[in-house]
């Protein structure tokens, strides 16, 4: 398997994503208390961003602040008002997950844009069974192979025309993205079209594709790309990836999007420390997963905590993922803790921080003997008609030594995450 | 299916079969100029290469900035700065087996991925230095492999017949481009010349069982432009251009349904009534230009028809030709 990093021109783009051959295992009580939490937790995501785009209920209650929802980069006023599909914006959510010193599990972060990485659990799967058959019978591992199934249904249920059979896609930016071959993966394993924006043209309200027979209309997009190039007459009008006139077929409801747009206000590192409160306001439930504490750069208290205790602070730029423009301060130059500092001060919206948790560690082979490297659990979680979370999710492994950054982009490997059925 | 599909599918073996045709006239051209060693400086039995494949301009620039390339050899197998080198063009298949990878078998995908990494590897250059049959072979060898794959290991379902049209229009093209190099020098070819141009299309055992008479001019005209048997002959692939084109659409054979299928009839009917003294009284270039002129439309129809798709479409705001910057929106974060 490879995937692309982004930047790198010198030794070319495609990477092997390494994989590890000690599975990760998660007892069936385990896991039953993580699936209940992420129930909760995608439940409420959705219900704040419904709320937010019709009226902000929450804001007037005095929850979150009005300044936090509309300054967020991924907040879409397009959307305000907008009715989406069985009003569900979050289908596809990928949270991570980490544990604590007491063995608690805690939320790192929500990814409800464009999360990718069920492709390499799949594969990975597949991988082990392949190796280590024995030992994978005898424990009672629970399958994951529905995935694709499940996916399917979920963007079917979404679809304008339930009538007949809907015409479901996967929209990719295209060949040079990292995730490309998930993207293709996906498709063929849904056995739906992998399509380009150029693929796809929208008349009069419509979105249909480009087939060697003609026009074939198009029900749901599961688009991997970002808001900002889904439509150059909205969004980034240089946008080359999009489809002009698509917005204007979703707004009308001829179309449906998964993940909706506009759901980027949700997973903002911000919004997240809203995140139990939320679940609180409108569920009247504490949360079964708790988050890790967070510092917010916006609040002064914070801001000057932050900026006190660099050096014990992991500091995430809001909206950026992949690992990138972060600051991990115990392992941090002087250097940067001084430019982190003025970004800081600079744009205090844009800073979170957080104490470094020390991710658990698990066995991993590294040479030619084991030692323990630090991972994280990427669960997938699918709402549609129900919520449905396949068994484990991706494991990612910092394969350098005492290294906490697990993204692929960074250097980060992956693991099989076994669930038992007891 | 999708219609880039459907053109990467075609273009896939199309540069295939180009990159093969050359493959077969460089190694001949070059074993010939072996033969008529101290005859002349070489320059002048490349020249038809170049000629056949409208390559004279490139070359003169290629040539000038890079004195590797004045090697004809050299310039249509494995230079960069040649757009039409086979090298290029395998990396063009491949770019193009990118976009369709969950259309083809991983055995295609293996070939065409190790014949790419070798074209562009110290070692093809090594080899077209000091075992350049070595080169050749293992270029026209991964063809023919290729081929051979994509008839057995994948569903002969609507993208492979698209493979299919690719092919032959490509074949047709090249035979008839390599007949071509005769009429060059507008001398009654030499013996040896006619040899070599039946060896380039690996007829010459296919061209002594048709016609035990002999090779002269004519015979070998004859041979590529009419066999009724001989898979490279220009009746051959039209025949099988037109069949495919007619899988595709569901029309009737001797009934049309778009431009495409109308020039491949009618170029085919051309050929199938015509003869080889019709062709002579009409001189030999003349035919295959005015055939050439008919490929390249009945390609642009078949582009028209299923890839660019005759409707308007309205508020394209695309901007033209920044594929770089294309290729930067394309590499966006994911999550």
């Amino acid at each position: 398997m490879t995937f692309t990093v982004t930047g790198d021109t010198v030794h070319g783009t495609e990477r092997i994503f390494p994989f590890d051959l000690i599975p990760r295992v998660i007892p069936d009580a385990e896991w039953q208390k993580i699936e209940q939490g992420l129930s909760q937790r995608i439940i409420a995501l959705n219900l704040f961003l419904n709320d937010i785009y019709h009226g902000g209920k929450i804001i007037a209650d005095g929850i979150i602040p009005e300044d936090v929802v509309k300054s967020a980069a991924h907040y879409r006023p397009e959307m305000v008002g907008v009715d989406v599909p069985k009003d569900i914006y979050i289908h596809i959510c990928g949270s991570d997950l980490i544990r604590d010193g007491e063995g608690n599990y805690l939320v790192l972060e929500d990814n409800g844009r464009c999360p990718s990485g069920v492709s390499y659990l799949l594969e990975n799967r597949e991988a082990m069974k392949r190796a280590v058959p024995g030992m994978y019978r005898a424990l009672g591992v629970r399958p994951v192979d529905d995935y694709a199934d499940l996916l399917r249904k979920t963007l079917e249920f979404l679809s304008p025309r339930q009538a007949q059979s809907p015409v479901c896609v996967v929209l990719t930016p295209g060949l040079y993205n990292s995730a490309y071959f998930e993207h293709s993966f996906l498709a063929r394993q849904m056995g739906i079209e992998i399509v380009e924006g150029r693929d796809l043209v929208a008349i009069d309200g419509y979105v249909y594709m480009r087939t060697t027979r003609g026009l074939v209309q198009v029900d749901v997009i599961y688009r991997r790309i970002d808001d900002d190039f889904l439509d150059p007459q909205v969004f980034r009008e240089d946008s080359m990836l999009g489809v002009p006139g698509l917005m204007d077929a979703y707004l009308k409801g001829n179309v449906a999007l998964a993940n909706a747009v506009g759901t980027g206000v949700a997973d903002d590192k911000v919004t997240y420390a809203y995140v139990p409160d939320m679940i609180r306001y409108y569920l009247a439930q504490e949360p079964i997963i708790d988050n890790v504490p967070t510092y917010l750069g916006w609040r002064e208290g914070d801001r000057r905590y932050i900026l006190e205790h660099l050096e014990e602070l992991v500091v995430k730029a809001a909206n950026e993922s992949g690992g990138y423009g972060m600051l991990m301060g115990p392992s941090s130059t002087k250097e940067e803790r001084v430019v982190f500092a003025q970004r800081i001060e600079a744009e205090p919206r844009n800073y979170v921080a957080q104490p470094v948790v020390s991710l658990s560690r698990h066995p991993t082979i590294c040479g030619d003997h084991i030692e323990g490297r630090h991972v994280d659990l990427r669960p997938f979680v699918l709402y549609g008609e129900d919520i449905e979370i396949i068994p484990g999710g991706l494991t990612r492994v910092a394969l350098t030594k005492g290294s906490l950054v697990v993204n692929s982009s960074q250097g980060g490997g992956s693991k099989d995450t076994w669930v038992l059925y007891q | 299916m999708l219609s880039r599909v459907a053109d990467s599918l075609y273009w896939l073996s199309r540069y295939i079969e180009h990159a093969e045709n050359l493959a077969r006239l460089v190694e001949v051209t070059r074993r010939d100029s072996l033969a008529i060693r101290g005859a002349s400086s070489g320059e002048s039995i490349w020249r038809p290469i170049l000629f056949a494949s409208d390559l004279e301009d490139e070359y003169e620039n290629a040539a000038s900035d890079d004195e590797k390339n004045a090697d004809v050899g050299y310039f249509v197998t494995l230079s960069v700065d040649n757009p039409d080198s086979i090298r290029r063009c395998i990396a063009l298949a491949r770019e193009n087996a990118r976009v369709v990878r969950d259309q083809i078998s991983e055995e295609m995908w293996v070939e065409l991925n190790s014949i790419h990494l070798y074209l562009k590897s110290q070692a093809a250059e090594q080899d077209y230095l000091q075992d350049p049959d070595r080169l050749f072979r293992k270029i026209i060898r991964f063809s023919v492999v290729f081929q051979g794959l994509t008839a057995s290991t994948i569903l002969h379902d609507e993208g492979w017949q698209f493979s299919r049209l690719g092919q032959f229009i490509e074949r047709t093209d090249k035979t008839s481009r390599i007949l071509d190099t005769l009429t060059f020098t507008g001398d009654e070819p030499e013996r040896s010349e006619l040899l070599s141009v039946l060896r380039a299309c690996s007829s010459f055992a296919a061209f002594r069982k048709e016609y035990v008479d002999g090779v002269s001019f004519r015979n070998v005209a004859s041979f590529l432009l009419f066999s009724q048997a001989f898979p490279r002959s220009v009746r051959f692939c039209l025949r099988r251009l037109d069949e495919t084109l007619h899988a595709i659409s569901g029309v009737a054979p001797g009934a049309f349904s778009n431009e495409a299928e109308r020039l491949t009839g009618s170029a085919l009917a051309q050929i199938n009534f015509s003869s080889v003294d019709e062709v002579w009284s009409r001189g030999l270039h003349k035919s295959i230009d005015d055939l050439q002129v008919r490929l390249n439309n009945i390609g642009q129809q078949i582009y028209e028809t299923y890839v660019h798709l005759p409707f308007e479409i309205r508020n394209v705001t695309r901007t033209e030709g920044i594929p770089l910057d294309w290729r930067h929106q394309q590499q966006q974060q994911q999550q």
